[in-house]
């Protein structure tokens, strides 16, 4: 199997978007789940595509050390590769991989002007220019408000694509429709929201805003084993 | 010498640069009786410190050879072996990895968890050696214990429990709270040896109830009899939290977590107590070795005396009375006048003289037990040598040793300083697996390879001091590869015919590039177009033919070589003709099958404060770095980037001024990647240009 394959297996696409990029330019984009789900894995495939479309991807992490968040993308890249036969996977990785930039900061020391700052520093050398970003592990609380404003403002000026990851707190009924709580205090700013939650041993990946999807939403399934979505999505109502 | 198996410690202490290892070792050597003086590792009282026994370490400040020494404390006999912090020597780190039960990860209170420390602790997890944390330096600006210990459990996923409290903080150390005995305790006197317990201050009591709290909860894990005393509301003793620890320690499930300042003289004897109460002992611990009489099939190794012998040469010095050889033996006995023999080369040796070693002192003993680490004179081996009882036939595990990736050409400055030269490097050879050399056919210079710019620069250092050897260096090389990017056809006839006995081959097939090893041959030749006894030749000359590449004279990795067709002569053909009509056949496809070089490119780790970071990434940027991540850690960052080697030489300078000197920096062989087009062509000119000079 070829990389256009590959990109072809984007997760978005077959959560039954159009387009890999379901966010616009300077737009917010949202995973939530609550703990050990598996919203890293989602938005480090999500990356993964972003990558092998020759766009560069800024990962941010406040809970994870570099190496930590290099290993996500390493072993989903493998899991993927293996999952549909790519051949060359040390070929391809070596191509995508200058694509990609990782930028960790202590939780307490994050704040949106000091993210700018290490960007400038990327961007004025010309070492690293992105077109996404990836947030894992800022509190979206209701605190949260002032930083997200910032950020959609930095977003929008540099003209990226911003994915979060929001931890939710409480059990969010599957069914249940709308934003959870957790998110509403500058839920505006989002264009898109996901949710991931357990039923039985199985995750399911719910869209929760999108209008994009024609009705019935395909209801997605993550493989607990690899974090990978499975191919067969079943249909819900 | 002891005869208890169970009063047994064989540690080590690891730690990143400048963490105090060697300050802290000196320390426990002083509290355990074995010195009686205390000096410092620089070296300023022009003595330094006891461990660092090669002049060159006490010159430069840090530890190269792992000296080994012991000690007693509590009636435990420790072996220590004091291993290097730089990156550059890790062999020696894993060597003494092999060969210890349990180590002592030192931590400094202000820098934390340090790149080094990330490396050393992989290793530790390689061989499953139990580990205890010292977080040192309490006393400097800036120390903070609960933050390094947040950093094992992140950085490093240790399940960190603190054993201790700090009494006061950077100038204000005073002590510690012991949280087992729950007790102050102080260290005075002139060098700390006087302990003094005390009641726990008013202020601290509190957090050292919660953190007794926190680690009688993680400690239950391991012991039902604790779980019970703690269900049941039963007197917890120290003695049960030990056992419980100590269970969890050996599993490495846990990593209990004690502090001080070695420099200072405080907490250095509650770490021998932790030592001896935590770490395991020899029968603790499952050794393996490979029966090579079954396909290198494992075999679980009896910790008892009366057995075979079984023992491991992990290192060799040259000394005033020849070479010495540090072993560890693991079943068996080795005593004075016994037969052994090593397995490598089949040679029986007859132990003459047994020693222990204290740093570069030594005591005479008797036997070296199993569990035991001693040492043997005027034995002829190699690092990494097993020695058995004869009639044995095991090897203990090999041990990974990486390929060189840095070359430098040395020049004798006279016929004495040759003959030095020359002992010299067949006796680094012989202790350091990594170091290579070899003599290079073309420019009759004597090259010597390894693992960085300062592993080879310590050499060359030693060679000077020790063997009196001045050697003048050229540049450092970097040692590329050669591979080929796609398949490419052959049908090649080598015929000579004119005078003489003739000579005819023809071979035909094709090469392609492979990622399952080096070379990979396939003979796929049917019909005896080339008869099978000429095939060994034809594979020979294509062999041959990968120590040199037609394109820049790198070594060819990477390749699979299938013949499928052929012919021969029933006179002039022979193993000869066909060998060189192998090389020409990959001569003429080697060319169409697009050949790369491939560079060695090295992880790089760099910390420095935060506000270096821009032109940290800058300077790695402009080594046709690629910044794989930059970690915000407060006060400093960590920039990890992955640099071709080639760009790397001087960078320590070039840091240092853009830092102010505040930043450092490690590197280690990651992988080997495709050299852009245009530095290819660069490296093309470079070795035209130094034909040139060499004819």
């Amino acid at each position: 199997m070829l990389k256009k394959d590959l990109i072809s297996r984007s997760p978005l696409r077959q959560m039954g978007y159009e387009h890999d990029d379901i966010i616009p330019e300077g737009g917010f984009g949202a995973v939530l789940a609550r703990a050990g789900v598996g919203k890293t894995a989602l938005l480090v495939q999500f990356a993964l595509n972003t990558m092998l479309r020759g766009k560069r991807v800024l990962h941010v992490s406040l809970q994870d050390p570099v190496q930590k968040v290099d290993v996500w993308y390493r072993e989903l890249f493998h899991h993927l590769a293996v999952q549909y036969q790519v051949g060359q996977i040390r070929t391809l990785w070596e191509e995508i991989l200058p694509l990609r930039f990782i930028m960790t900061f202590k939780v307490e020391g994050f704040s949106v002007p000091r993210l700018r700052e290490r960007l400038n520093d990327l961007t004025e050398q010309g070492i690293f220019r992105p077109e996404a970003i990836i947030m894992d592990g800022l509190i979206c609380d209701d605190g949260a408000e002032p930083v997200l404003r910032e950020m959609k403002a930095m977003v929008e000026e540099l003209g990226l694509r911003a994915w979060f990851t929001v931890h939710v707190h409480r059990q969010v009924k599957a069914d249940e429709d709308g934003v959870p709580k957790p998110l509403l205090p500058a839920d505006e700013l989002f264009d898109v929201a996901l949710l991931l939650v357990t039923e039985g041993n199985e995750m399911h990946i719910r869209d929760l805003k999108s209008s994009q999807i024609p009705s019935p939403r395909p209801v997605l399934i993550l493989d607990p084993a690899t974090m990978l979505i499975k191919e067969s999505a079943a249909v819900a109502s | 010498m002891k005869r208890d198996l169970a009063k047994v410690r064989n540690i080590g202490i690891s730690a990143h640069i400048d963490s105090g290892k060697t300050t802290l070792t000196e320390r426990i050597l002083y509290y355990t009786k074995r010195i009686h003086a205390i000096h410092e590792v620089k070296g300023k009282d022009g003595v330094g410190a006891t461990m660092d026994s090669m002049e060159l370490e006490k010159e430069r400040g840090i530890t190269i050879a792992s000296a080994a020494t012991y000690c007693e404390w509590n009636g435990h006999e420790v072996n220590i072996i004091d291993t290097p912090g730089h990156v550059d020597f890790t062999i020696e780190v894993e060597r003494s990895l092999r060969v210890l039960d349990g180590a002592v990860l030192v931590l400094c209170s202000v820098g934390g968890v340090q790149s080094q420390s990330i490396t050393v602790d992989q290793q530790m997890k390689r061989y499953h050696v139990p580990c205890i944390a010292f977080i040192n330096k309490c006393d400097r600006s800036g120390a903070n214990p609960v933050r390094v210990i947040e950093q094992l459990r992140s950085k490093l996923g240790h399940n960190a429990v603190a054993l201790q409290m700090p009494i006061g903080l950077e100038s204000d150390f005073q002590g510690v709270v012991d949280l087992i005995e729950m007790r102050a305790v102080y260290f005075e006197g002139a060098h700390g040896e006087e302990l003094r317990y005390g009641e726990i201050p008013a202020a601290l009591s509190g957090e050292a109830q919660r953190l007794r709290e926190e680690m009688i909860d993680q400690a239950s894990m391991y012991s039902d009899e604790l779980t019970e005393a703690i269900l049941e509301d039963r007197e917890i003793t120290p003695a049960l939290v030990l056992a419980a620890l100590r269970r969890g320690t050996l599993k490495r499930k846990l990593t209990p977590v004690v502090m001080g300042s070695a420099y200072k003289n405080k907490g250095v004897q509650k770490l021998l107590d932790a030592v001896t109460s935590l770490l395991p002992c020899p029968a603790d611990v499952e050794n393996t070795a490979l029966n090579l009489d079954e396909n290198e099939a494992p075999v679980i190794l009896k910790s008892a005396p009366d057995e075979p012998v079984v023992a491991l040469a992990f290192k060799l010095e040259d000394g005033p009375y020849g070479q010495l050889t540090y072993i560890r033996v693991y079943q068996g006995t080795i005593a004075r006048g016994t037969t052994i023999v090593n397995v490598r080369s089949g040679k029986k040796i007859k132990v003459g003289r047994l020693a222990r070693m204290h740093a570069d002192q030594m005591e005479d003993i008797e036997v070296i037990p199993a569990g035991y680490i001693g040492a043997l004179f005027g034995v002829e081996c190699a690092s990494g040598d097993t020695f058995v009882s004869p009639g044995l036939n095991l090897a203990m595990t090999s041990m990974y040793v990486p390929a060189p990736v840095i070359s430098l050409a040395i020049v004798p400055k006279d016929n004495k300083a040759q003959i030095n030269m020359s002992k010299a490097l067949s006796r680094f050879t012989k202790e350091d697996p990594t170091f290579k050399c070899h003599v290079d056919e073309e420019t009759n210079e004597t090259i010597i390879a390894g693992m960085g710019e300062l592993h080879l620069e310590v050499y060359v250092e030693r060679m000077r001091r020790e063997y009196g050897a001045e050697v003048s260096t050229g540049n450092p090389r970097v040692a590329y590869r050669e591979t080929i990017t796609r398949r490419a056809d052959f049908n090649y006839i080598h015929k000579k015919q004119t005078g003489g006995a003739g000579q005819y081959g023809r071979i035909a097939g094709y090469i392609e590039p492979t990622a399952e090893g080096d070379f990979i041959f396939e003979n796929k030749i049917t019909g005896g177009a080339i008869p099978t006894q000429y095939i060994p030749a034809c594979e020979k000359g294509f062999r041959q033919s990968l120590e040199k590449g037609p394109k820049l004279e790198f070594p060819i990795t990477g390749i699979k070589v299938v013949i499928n067709d052929g012919a021969y002569h029933a006179v002039d053909s022979s193993d000869m003709a066909f060998q060189a009509a192998a090389r020409g056949a990959f001569r003429d496809a080697y060319l169409r099958a697009r050949p790369v070089v491939h560079e060695p490119i090295m992880k790089v780790v760099v910390e420095a404060p935060t506000e270096f970071q821009g032109p940290v990434m800058g300077l790695l940027n402009q080594r046709r770095g690629m910044i794989v991540g930059a970690q915000d850690e407060g006060a400093m960052c960590i920039v990890e980037a992955q640099v071709p080697l080639a760009e790397m030489f001087g960078f320590s300078t070039v840091l240092r001024s853009a830092t102010q000197g505040k930043a450092q920096f490690t590197m280690e062989f990651s992988l080997y990647r495709q050299v852009p087009a245009a530095i290819a062509e660069k490296i093309a000119e470079e070795i035209a240009a130094r034909k040139k000079h060499a004819a």
